[in-house]
């Protein structure tokens, strides 16, 4: 069997204070795999350690205790960055590059001959649909115009797995339904794809398997034909309904 | 001072400011190490403040006031080092029944330290018709080298009587001979001329022979100056010395800026700066009663301690000697380029890397 492209084992993560005194458990003995070619979602209510997983996996966070590998190698190491393509939450672009620059920037990063680069980035601005607004200042872009350039960015190095992290936040149903085809087409040519959202429907549409987390722990994984008819009533069983929330009682 | 000011500020923000807004998290993924990360943003920083200090360096190199002058080698006399003349003193001044019973009973380090900073302001009183003379080594086989190339000396006199009176004197030097002839300044380049003469070897004399003595402190007022170059050389010699303090700054602004938030950074860099600024005006000018005093000494040390990490930008500045048109020593500049925009970057700029990787 092949190994897989992400590998989480036993990983917690406790967050501590200034005096090192533990704070809160965000992570707790989670395991993990991540398969060549597959669409994975990570889901789970606001809390549930989603991000901080996220982190790990990329190498930003450094986990208290077990192990993670990314393509078999440690998420530090150069080897296996050069593979990853990450769209964070919220789009943190220079805003005074331009978004041809942008992408240029970051194809100097992954190390993209000039030519090569060049190329990348005009057909990543044609699939985002900006290329009539290639040379403005990306300050000035309206989030979803911003979002697509920091998806484009994510994918200037053509990596093989892509780290989406709630990739259809701020973005209008137009612009939703783009991405959730582009994640669908870019699984169809093999990229490996992770992705966190909240969105459920979304995640019913374009993943073949989930993992629920709640209070950092698994609660479920598996295929999401499998988890019953609709993703959305498997995840409230396993994370709570809400029902306990007094709101409604504080109200009356 | 305002460049260095400028060049901290922008530092601190270079990785702090990406870390704050969550910008660095999308360089750190991509296939580039830590130190490329501090290193990249150091190089970028020291290179933008290079550029900028070419302007005030084109001006100078195209201002006809300063663009035919020459500057000259410095020389300064081979004395006793102000240690050894301490420790020679250290028994007689401790047997001295006008020293102060605080400073008698004050640690040995402590005695040692002020009877240092007396040799090193130690004033050499010269009486009307009389010769000091100081060596310089290797005066006599650059003279033998250079026969037509003509020396000066400089003096700072320091006379107990009005600054208008008259210093008058001759100045020798191997075959060299000047006169002494000074009217208002304490400062003074006697130019010398080649002579039939031939004094001692290595030697410089000078011979007061105005009606009042004269005072100089051979350490710092006596000075064989000889011919170097162009001004243009020694401003890109002082601009090379220059472009090196800004790009240290820089280094150290982004290594404070890797581990500490960006006004915290801008804080203890502005702080630093200022200690290490402030602090040789402060252990020159504190009176010797008060170090027995606990807590002033230990304000001292910390002080010194300072001052012996890091020497003030203002002292490293070459701008004094350019105005002097001192030579910047190449070998200085040189030294200070590699110690300042190669080696000491480069350290700080693994620690940055480290503290980034610790931070993940």
């Amino acid at each position: 069997m092949e190994e897989p492209i992400v590998k989480l084992e036993k990983v917690s993560k406790t967050f501590r204070d200034f005096w090192l005194r533990p704070t809160v458990e965000a992570v707790s003995g989670l395991d993990l795999e991540v398969r060549r070619g597959e669409v994975f979602g990570l889901l789970g209510p606001n809390g549930s350690g989603k991000s901080t997983t996220i982190k790990m996996m990329l190498g930003l966070l450094a986990p208290s205790s077990g192990k993670i590998s990314l393509f078999g190698l440690p998420p530090q190491a150069k080897a296996a960055r050069a593979k990853l393509g990450y769209l964070p939450e919220l789009s943190y672009l220079h805003p005074f590059l331009t978004a041809r620059e942008t992408l240029m920037y970051y194809a100097g990063l992954c190390n993209l001959p000039n030519k090569v680069a060049r190329e990348r980035t005009d057909q990543l601005l044609e699939m985002v649909k900006l290329s009539d607004v290639a040379t403005r200042a990306v300050g000035g872009f309206s989030k979803g115009m911003a979002r697509r350039v920091a998806l484009a960015s994510a994918l200037i190095g053509k990596p093989e797995l892509l780290v989406l992290d709630e990739p259809t936040s701020g973005l209008d149903p137009v612009s939703t339904k783009e991405v959730k085809t582009l994640v669908k087409a870019l699984a169809k040519k093999g990229m490996t794809v992770l992705t966190t959202s909240h969105l459920l429907a979304d995640s019913e549409d374009i993943c073949d398997r989930v993992m629920i987390l709640n209070h950092g722990k698994s609660a479920a994984e598996g295929k999401v034909s499998e988890l019953g008819e609709s993703l959305e009533e498997f995840f409230l069983a396993k994370v709570g309904s809400g029902d306990d929330f007094a709101l409604a009682d504080f109200l009356a | 001072m305002l460049l260095i000011v400028a060049v901290l500020a922008a530092a601190t923000g270079l990785i702090a400011s990406e870390r704050e807004s969550k910008r660095l998290q999308l360089t750190q993924v991509r296939p580039v190490s830590a130190f490329s990360i501090a290193w990249g943003k150091f190089l970028a920083l020291a290179t933008v403040a290079a550029a900028i200090l070419v302007l005030p360096c084109a001006t100078l190199l195209v201002s006809s006031e300063f663009s035919s002058r020459q500057c000259s080698h410095v020389y300064r006399p081979l004395l006793e080092s102000p240690k050894e003349e301490a420790l020679k003193m250290y028994d007689a001044y401790m047997a001295d029944p006008d020293t102060s019973p605080m400073v008698k009973k004050a640690h040995k380090s402590i005695v040692l330290r002020i009877l240092e900073q007396r040799a090193k302001d130690h004033y050499q009183t010269v009486q009307t018709n009389e010769t000091a003379s100081w060596t310089f080594p290797g005066f006599c086989d650059w003279s033998n080298d250079n026969p037509f190339v003509e020396p000066s000396a400089r003096f700072r006199f320091s006379n107990t009587f009005s600054m208008r009176d008259d210093v008058y004197g001759t100045v020798m030097a191997n075959s060299f001979f000047g006169i002494v002839s000074n009217i208002t300044q304490t400062a003074v380049t006697v130019p010398m001329r080649l002579c039939q003469l031939k004094w001692e070897h290595d030697v410089l004399s000078f011979r007061n022979m105005g009606d009042k003595p004269v005072m100089l402190r051979p350490r710092q007022d006596v000075e064989l100056l000889v011919p170097a170059d162009s001004f243009a050389w020694n401003l890109f010699r002082s601009y090379v010395v220059m472009a090196s303090i800004l790009a240290l700054i820089a280094a150290f602004g982004v290594f404070l800026g890797t581990g500490l938030s960006r006004p915290v950074a801008l804080f203890v860099g502005f702080v630093m700066l200022f200690v290490v600024e402030m602090g040789p005006s402060v252990v020159e000018q504190y009176p010797d009663s008060l170090e027995t005093d606990a807590i002033d000494r230990f304000g001292l040390s910390v002080v010194r301690a300072v001052g012996a990490c890091a020497k003030p930008p203002s002292a490293l500045s070459p701008l004094s000697a350019l105005a002097a048109d001192d030579c910047v020593e190449s070998k200085d500049a040189l030294g200070t380029f590699a110690a300042d925009f190669v080696l000491a970057p480069l350290v700080l700029s693994l620690l940055s890397a480290l503290i980034m990787r610790r931070k993940t």
